[in-house]
Parts: C-alpha cells; structure tokens; sequence
C-alpha cells in the first residue's frame, strides 16, 4: 500500500519535473485565468473597501451586509449565473464567451470581489484615525494620503489578496460550468485534478495537487514574513 | 503675512454646543495659549483651523498663503498644520518617517537638507534614525512629530498638549524646538494643561468657558507674574 503511495508521488513529481506539456498546460491555464481576474478586481475593490469605510450614505449598511453574505456564495451559484448570462440566449451571448478563459475570468472575477471588498472594508475601517488626520495636515493630496494609508495597511491588505487568490484558483464550480475543462483550453487545476481522480489518474491529480499545496505555502510564508516586519503599536 | 480668520463661529455635535466664537484671528509672529477644561473643545477649535472639521455655523478664511495647486481643492487643509497630543507615527523607522514628510514641503532642495540636518540635531534624533517608530517612548515620539513638522517650516502651527507626559529632557529639547520656531515667526497656538515655560512664550490667550472663545492679550514676564494674570482673567 506505502510502497503504491511512494510510486504515485514519485511519478506525480516525475511529471513536473520532466516539464510534462499537459501538466503545465494546465498550471499555465490556471495561473494566467486567476491572475487575470484578480488583477482586473483588485482596484476597483480596494476603491469600494475604502468608500464603504469612509463615507456614510443612504443604504450604506446594506451594502456592507450585502459583500458579507456574496462572499459566501457557493462557486456552483456563481457558475450557474455567469452560465446563464453568457449562455447563447443569455444577456451576453454575443459575446461568445462561454466555455472560453474569458469567460472564466468573469466568473473569477465574480468570486474575488466580495471578498476583496469585505476584508480591504474592515482593514480600512481599522485604520487609526490620526494616520489620515496627520497625513492631510502634512500636506498630503486626498490620493497621496490614500496611498500612505495602504502602505499602512499592507499587512491586512495582502492577506485580502492572497485570500481572494486562494478562494479563486482553488474554485472548482464556477470554472467546471463556465469554462467547460476543455483540455489546453479551459482545464485548470482544480477541473483537472477533479476530471484525472474520476478516471483513476491519480498520479497527474496528486503532480497538480503538489502545485497549489507549494502555492499555498509560499503564500503564507511571504505573508508571515510581511507579518513579522510589522511591529505591533504601542499607541 | 499668514493668517487664519474665523468669523462667528458655532461648533455642535448633534444637540451639544460645544463653543461659539465671533472673531478669532491666528497670524503668523502670534504665540496662542489655548486654555479650558477637558472636553472643552480645545483640540475640535485646532482640527477646525487645520481644516479637519468643518464648522456647524460661520467660516474660516485663510488669508496670505500660495495658492494652490489647480488640481487640489483650496481647503484650509495643510495651511495651519495639527500635532496630535499623542502623535501618530507612520509604520518604519525614524528617517522614514522624516522623508516621507520632505515629500510634501515645498522648500528648495538645499533648505530640505539644511532644515532635515538642523531638525534631528534639535530633536536629538541622531543615534535613533534606524529605529523603528513603535519603539520610541512617549517623548522620542513627540520629538520626532515635532521635527516632521520642523521640516516642513510651517507658517502656523497647533500644538496640542505639546509636553504632557513627558521627562525633563524631552520637555526642555521640545521647548527649545518650540522656541525656535517662534524665533522663525511660525504662529503657534498651544493647548497646555500645565503651566510651564511654554506659556511664558505666548503674547495672546485664548479660553473656552462656558461654551464661548475668548481672547486676552498677555505680556511678557515671569511665570509667576503670567500665573498671578491668568488667575485674574479667570
């Protein structure tokens, strides 16, 4: 039994290590659609996180509550709309974009922001009232004292982005639906690694597996790092 | 000259008035001393005049200052600048938190360096430059606010509680830098529970009582003549 443990592990990282085209076709899939959808939300939900904080204004409440319970929508709901929507007779059938990596992004795109919002809102929320205070009274433009409030707020803030990227390149129901797993097209990770265990190829599952398990920890150990340069405040 | 003029006044929170004000003018060459009992108003009047808060009634005009650049709102923000009674000090070391600041003077390069040099050698802040700013204690923290605001030679400038809870040496190196900024003609406005030699430096008091501003001139003299002064104005 060990020894067919040891075997599918030394194949699966036989597979990455020999540059195993579908393998990496697949991590490459999977990187450039998250990437993507993570790149295009991140500001405008930074922006979002940082008006929901700051401003006061009729339904404000609602909105907070509103990115609070999107976040827990589950990935399959998301799929289903986006499927919906980019459907032949959908809204934006004419777009063509089901069962393509653009449509995949959408979807990402959909699942990243809630989350985003909510957790830059509570960092933002967090944040000393004399930081903006001292920065405006220095003589610092609205924007340049925005920016000196994210620098910060680095700490929270990239854990809000590993969060959101975690969330997103580990979805399996929004990226089955909308993209379809069409192999070298549309195949991520996690539709890869769920396709090659229903077909007992467990070797490229556990290869694929290793890949966000490196990723994860990488994450976290650039994030405990960021951490640890972060000196706690005495006032 | 610089200066900040508000003309009848009212500050309120929701039901609460907190003061009213007909006429208060703070120029440059003008030392202030800001008297009242907590919870008086007295670090609400300096958020209004730094641009902070806005008043519930009446308006500041800030008269004698460069205009501002056309993309930026006009705002009183950055004319009279706010110390905090407890600074709040940027994330990183000192010399961070000294450079961040040069980014927004608007002196020449060389009076930047000239002001950057002569700032940590007043605020003493030489052996602690690598430091990181949430290691300070209470009086290295408001030395450093204070040479940050030293860099920017300000025309005006409100100090709130400048030395309270503070040693001996960090109050006499505060002083001394307060001192020398009056030597530049920076008008102060300085809010002060205890009686120190920083009163002995103000030529106008302004007092909170019973919901209303109201200005005396003060002279020149000992701390014991000033105490004897304030003691009748009150």
């Amino acid at each position: 039994m060990t020894e067919g443990w040891l075997a599918l592990i030394q194949q699966a990282f036989g597979l990455l290590f020999s540059l195993d085209p579908e393998v990496w076709s697949i991590i490459s899939v999977s990187f450039s659609v998250s990437f993507a959808a993570l790149l295009i939300t991140l500001v405008p939900s930074l922006i979002i996180g940082f008006i929901l904080a700051f401003s006061h204004f009729r339904g404000h409440w609602i909105a907070i509550n509103l990115v609070q319970t999107l976040q827990s929508v589950p990935t399959v709901v998301i799929g289903l709309l986006v499927y919906l929507l980019l459907t032949r007779n959908g809204a934006f059938g004419d777009l063509h974009w089901l069962f393509t990596q653009k449509g995949m992004i959408v979807g990402q795109m959909m699942i990243c922001a809630p989350v985003l919002v909510a957790m830059s809102h509570a960092a933002f929320t967090s944040v000393d009232r004399r930081a903006w205070e001292t920065c405006r009274t220095l003589g610092a433009s609205w924007l340049g004292a925005v920016w000196v409030i994210c620098r910060e707020l680095r700490v929270p803030l990239l854990m809000a982005v590993i969060a959101a990227f975690s969330r997103i390149v580990t979805e399996v129901g929004c990226s089955m639906m909308v993209g379809g797993n069409i192999a070298e097209v549309t195949r991520n990770i996690p539709t890869a690694i769920a396709l090659e265990t229903s077909k007992g190829d467990f070797a490229q599952a556990i290869a694929l597996g290793l890949v966000l398990l490196i990723l994860s920890l990488i994450l976290n150990f650039m994030l405990g790092a960021l951490r640890g340069a972060a000196q706690p405040r005495s006032h | 000259m610089c200066r900040l003029i508000a003309s009848d006044i009212e500050m309120r929170f929701g039901e609460r008035q907190l003061f009213t004000a007909e006429h208060l003018c703070f120029s440059q060459n003008d030392v202030i001393y800001l008297s009242g009992d907590n919870g008086s108003g007295k670090t609400t009047l300096m958020k209004l005049l730094a641009g902070l808060l806005r008043p519930t009634r009446g308006a500041i005009v800030a008269e004698g200052f460069a205009k501002a650049s056309w993309w930026r709102k006009d705002s009183l923000l950055g004319k009279a600048l706010y110390l905090h009674q407890h600074p709040y000090l940027f994330e990183g070391n000192v010399s961070y938190n000294l450079q961040l600041v040069q980014r927004y003077s608007r002196l020449s390069e060389a009076e930047q360096r000239q002001r950057m040099t002569s700032a940590i050698e007043l605020a003493k802040l030489d052996n602690l430059l690598k430091a990181n700013a949430s290691t300070l204690s209470g009086g290295e923290r408001q030395r450093l606010a204070l040479a940050r605001v030293w860099l920017l030679k300000p025309s005006l400038l409100m100090l709130d509680e400048p030395i309270s809870n503070m040693d001996q040496v960090s109050q006499q190196l505060v002083c001394q830098m307060i001192g020398e900024l009056k030597h530049q003609h920076t008008g102060l406005l300085i809010s002060s529970h205890q009686d120190s030699e920083l009163i002995q430096l103000c030529n106008e008091r302004w007092q909170i009582k019973s919901q209303r501003i109201t200005t005396t001139q003060l002279y020149s003299g000992t701390q014991a003549e000033l105490n004897r002064h304030h003691v009748a104005a009150d």
